[in-house]
């Protein structure tokens, strides 16, 4: 008998199923190691994303796949980005009833605080000679990717090199936020967890839940309402000055 | 239950992207529709069981669905190495310093709330 193998390769690496099958597999994967961690310094270093994401590239590099057909036949995962933003409304409400007592030094922060968060990104980037879409891309990079990746988009830069940055930021936003704030002395747990929700997002706000159950609760609030006023204000600041 | 869910929160992007054509071309649809979710929940004054199942289990997969859209850096990978030092030291910077601003500020905040509630 006469098996054919290669034919048996291709079909099995262009099945519209083998972007899903490969991203299910290697998140799964990165899942396992982060969990089975305990080295805390390598831990950040093994944030699934980053390290599905790094793992999938080189599924993708080693069967010659470009990403134009990646993006094809992750479709199925893809898709569900738009549902799951819709879903962010829903921690929202939760939060902003628990929250009312802070409310004004909450909606001050956000406001003073997110627009020097991403002021300073764009201006230190600029300062640094980056080009004007690296700087549309870096503008949304404090909130959480689904929204950073539109805005992004949005208002000429880049969604994936917006979804890159906003990981960047997340991870070193966990992996060194709850110390560097200590040491200058923010206790609070719910400064804490505005510091870290508002900066550093979905993986900053994961961070604060690990520190206390406040911190968290303030973090997903931050992270929230940071990612709505991006959303709502800066196309609209980006159309008046461009 | 995670049907019902899911329909709702399908419906209002769906919504949201038509307004998006219509009215808010600055607006993403999906973000457009997450408004409108919250300001319904606020006039309804409570989340139903299934817009609660389907949106934490979705929002559970969260960093699962971001991993396509992370993949398009290989796509960008001469784009990022040519502003390297320029992209990393303002990442790292900028995240540095909003993250202890934002901590402090809070911080201050609360504490003049504090003391202004104690002294009427």
């Amino acid at each position: 008998m006469n098996l054919d193998w290669p034919a048996a390769w291709q079909a099995l690496i262009h099945h519209p199923l083998f972007g899903v099958g490969i991203t299910l597999g290697t998140y799964q994967l990165a899942l396992a190691a982060y969990e089975r961690t305990h080295w805390r310094l390598l831990k950040p270093l093994l944030q699934p994303v980053l390290l599905s994401m790094l793992l999938v590239i080189g599924v993708l590099l080693a069967c010659g796949l470009n990403y134009r057909e990646y993006q094809q036949s992750a479709q199925l995962l893809i898709i569900l980005l738009g549902p799951s933003t819709v879903a962010l409304a829903v921690p929202l409400f939760v939060n902003l009833r628990r929250i009312r007592q802070l409310l004004w030094p909450t909606l001050l922060t956000l406001l003073i605080a997110g627009v020097v968060a991403t002021l300073l990104g764009v201006v230190l980037a600029w300062a640094l000679g980056a080009e004007p879409m690296i700087l549309m891309t870096m503008a949304p990079k404090s909130v959480t990717s689904p929204i950073a990746m539109l805005v992004a988009e949005q208002i000429g830069g880049v969604a994936a090199l917006a979804a890159v940055f906003v990981l960047i930021t997340g991870v070193l936003g966990a992996m060194c936020g709850p110390e560097l704030l200590r040491r200058v002395g923010v206790q609070h747990p719910a400064a804490l967890g505005m510091a870290l929700g508002l900066t550093a997002h979905a993986v900053g706000t994961a961070q604060a839940l690990q520190e206390s159950e406040e911190s968290g609760a303030f973090a997903a609030l931050a992270m929230s309402l940071m990612g709505v006023a991006t959303a709502v204000f800066l196309p609209l600041v980006v159309a008046l000055l461009v | 239950m995670l049907l019902r869910g899911l329909t709702w929160l399908v419906l209002f992007q769906l919504f949201g992207t038509a307004l998006n054509v219509l009215l808010l071309p600055m607006l993403p649809g999906p973000i457009i529709g997450m408004l409108l979710l919250f300001v319904f929940l606020l006039l309804r004054g409570e989340v139903g069981e299934p817009l609660t199942v389907a949106a934490s289990g979705l929002l559970r997969y969260l960093p699962l669905l971001l991993v396509p859209a992370a993949v398009g850096v290989m796509v960008y990978a001469e784009a990022i190495i040519a502003d390297f030092w320029a992209i990393v030291g303002a990442l790292v910077l900028s995240l540095l310093l909003s993250l202890v601003f934002t901590g402090w500020l809070m911080q201050a905040l609360i504490e003049r709330q504090a003391r202004r509630r104690e002294a009427p």
